[in-house]
């Protein structure tokens, strides 16, 4: 009896890209298969950086749950808060006046700018443009100023609190923000041209990671990503939430469905922002108190559930809170939209080369520990298993 | 399409300040009201313990008064103690302090070779000593 059949499987070639690796500035791990120099599949695994915050937000009250949820991520930190406090807010039927809204709209979108930056600043240093990457860096250290003299901390803002926000701001400091946004607007236009013009960066992004708009809708990416190819969705404009009524502005999109339109409408996005903040400063009403007096907030959670969403720099981000009328909320989902831009993005690697890899991944802006979800694992066999969520629902794991 | 766009502040950059800080050689410029090093004012504390209570990081544990300190307002004896390895300087305890009996300061320079927390700032307060900082 001898063989009746052979199989003959072509020369592949599997690398892992990731958990560490100069390119990630995360850990997550692509492994990628390549045929010579070209990529044919490409699997995402994630799992590296799962912390159980929502399980934590079980267990913790519903004000300390706000500077937990702040912590899922640091880079949007304030839209995190934002997005909790208002699924709060909406569960204790509280409006905030409309001083703290703007006040809220300003930390938002101060967090948008300075996360743009950094994610191109990011593309430069993996095109190899080093320079670049260095001194879009140290204009970006202006934002975190202006974010430090607006909410005390150059980071983790910890600026959203249940009725409010928990600094306000003076003639003083809004003077200051004013003259830094100057300043941020006329470096960004610079940036924004070189990202235009320059050989070096156009050759390796224009073309590369092409998304059609199909596509966008059929895996579900967010936020400017799916902007990059066209698709206008933006929660602000949809949810019109804070201050988003009353402030003019603009959902960038742009038509040409590659990396590089996807890093141009950051840029585009950014100079926007900037624009955003400056009407927040100039118009920013004197309704009633910004900050409450966290002494004497309400400490009765009614039976219920809300929901909240916010268009977080990387997409839309959602909150949902469930609770049961104690002390501490009985269930906090947060869908980030890291998780869908990331774990569905393995289609868009296909066809192009290993070198490009690095590319693609950084312009969709990858945020690992925003998006680190539950994995079944049996510990009693050692066994590991991917669940869908309607088995998940339905308690077959 | 062009050449290299940012060539020419490249060579003016030559010729200028670095922008880079040498820490802890020379210290960041922070704002006043930056969520710095902060400690419990003894002669205000009451050791409710809401603070502990409310720390999103468990940071704050009440700890039973030295023998030779008396507070006038303290009947249980207990006071916070800040353990700034844990503190992610969110002031939420500031905030829900019932007798305002937080002191705030921007003091960042928390490295240390041993286990940094409030115990000694906070002691200070009560001999009129006052606490260090900034």
């Amino acid at each position: 009896m001898g063989a009746t059949k052979v199989v003959e499987i072509p020369v592949t070639l599997e690398i892992p890209i990731g958990p560490q690796h100069p390119a990630l500035h995360e850990p997550l791990m692509l492994k990628v298969y390549a045929d010579g120099e070209e990529v044919v599949k490409v699997d995402v695994n994630t799992g590296y950086n799962h912390r159980g915050i929502e399980k934590l937000c079980e267990r913790n009250s519903f004000y300390r749950n706000i500077f937990i949820c702040g912590r899922v991520c640091g880079i949007c930190n304030t839209v995190h808060a934002n997005c909790y406090v208002r699924a709060v807010e909406y569960l204790m039927d509280i409006d905030p006046p409309r001083r703290a809204k703007y006040l809220r709209v300003l930390a938002m979108e101060l967090e948008r700018i300075h996360s743009h930056m950094l994610i191109n600043a990011i593309m430069a240093e993996i095109l190899g443009f080093d320079t670049l990457f260095m001194y879009i860096m140290r204009d970006r250290e202006k934002v975190m100023k202006a974010k430090e003299i607006l909410t005390g901390n150059r980071v983790l803002a910890d600026y959203m609190m249940v009725g409010g926000v928990r600094r306000d701001i003076d003639e003083v400091k809004r003077d200051r923000l004013l003259k830094i946004l100057d300043t941020v607007e006329r470096e960004a236009k610079r940036y924004m041209r070189v990202f235009e013009t320059d050989d070096t960066i156009t050759k390796r992004l224009i073309d590369v990671g092409v998304i059609k708009p199909s596509q966008i809708t059929r895996y579900g990416l967010l936020g400017p990503t799916a902007r990059g190819s066209n698709i206008k969705i933006d929660a602000r404009m949809g949810d019109r939430y804070d201050a988003y009524d009353e402030v003019p502005f603009n959902v960038v999109v742009r038509k040409e469905m590659d990396s590089w339109a996807r890093m141009m409408v950051r840029w585009e996005e950014t100079l926007e922002s900037i624009t955003i903040c400056k009407y927040a400063l100039e118009h920013l009403p004197s309704d009633g108190p910004a900050v409450p007096d966290e002494r004497r907030l309400p400490r009765k959670f009614p039976p219920g559930e809300s929901f909240a969403r916010v268009e977080a720099p990387r997409g839309e981000l959602t909150y949902y809170v469930s609770s049961v009328g104690k002390q501490i909320p009985y269930r906090v989902k947060i869908r980030t939209p890291s998780f869908n831009n990331i774990i569905n993005s393995s289609f868009s690697y296909i066809g192009y080369s290993i070198a490009d890899v690095p590319v693609i991944l950084t312009s969709y802006d990858p945020c690992i520990s925003c998006m680190e979800r539950a994995v079944v694992i049996d510990t009693e066999r050692g066994v590991r298993k991917s669940v869908s969520l309607r088995q998940l629902a339905m308690g077959e794991i | 399409m062009g050449g290299p766009a940012i060539l020419k502040e490249v060579l003016q950059r030559f010729f200028s300040k670095p922008v880079t800080i040498q820490y802890p050689f020379e210290h960041v410029e922070v704002e006043k009201d930056l969520r710095g090093r902060h400690y419990t004012d003894l002669n205000k504390c009451i050791g409710c313990g809401l603070c502990a209570l409310e720390c999103p990081a468990d940071a704050i544990k009440m700890e039973k008064l030295p023998e030779d300190k008396k507070p006038k307002r303290n009947p249980r004896g207990l006071y916070p103690v800040i353990d700034y390895g844990l503190c992610v300087f969110c002031y939420r305890c500031v905030t829900v302090c019932p007798v305002n009996a937080f002191i705030v300061t921007n003091y960042y320079h928390l490295a240390s070779p041993k286990k940094p927390d409030s115990r000694d700032l906070t002691l200070k307060t009560l001999s009129g000593e006052g606490g260090g900082g900034m």
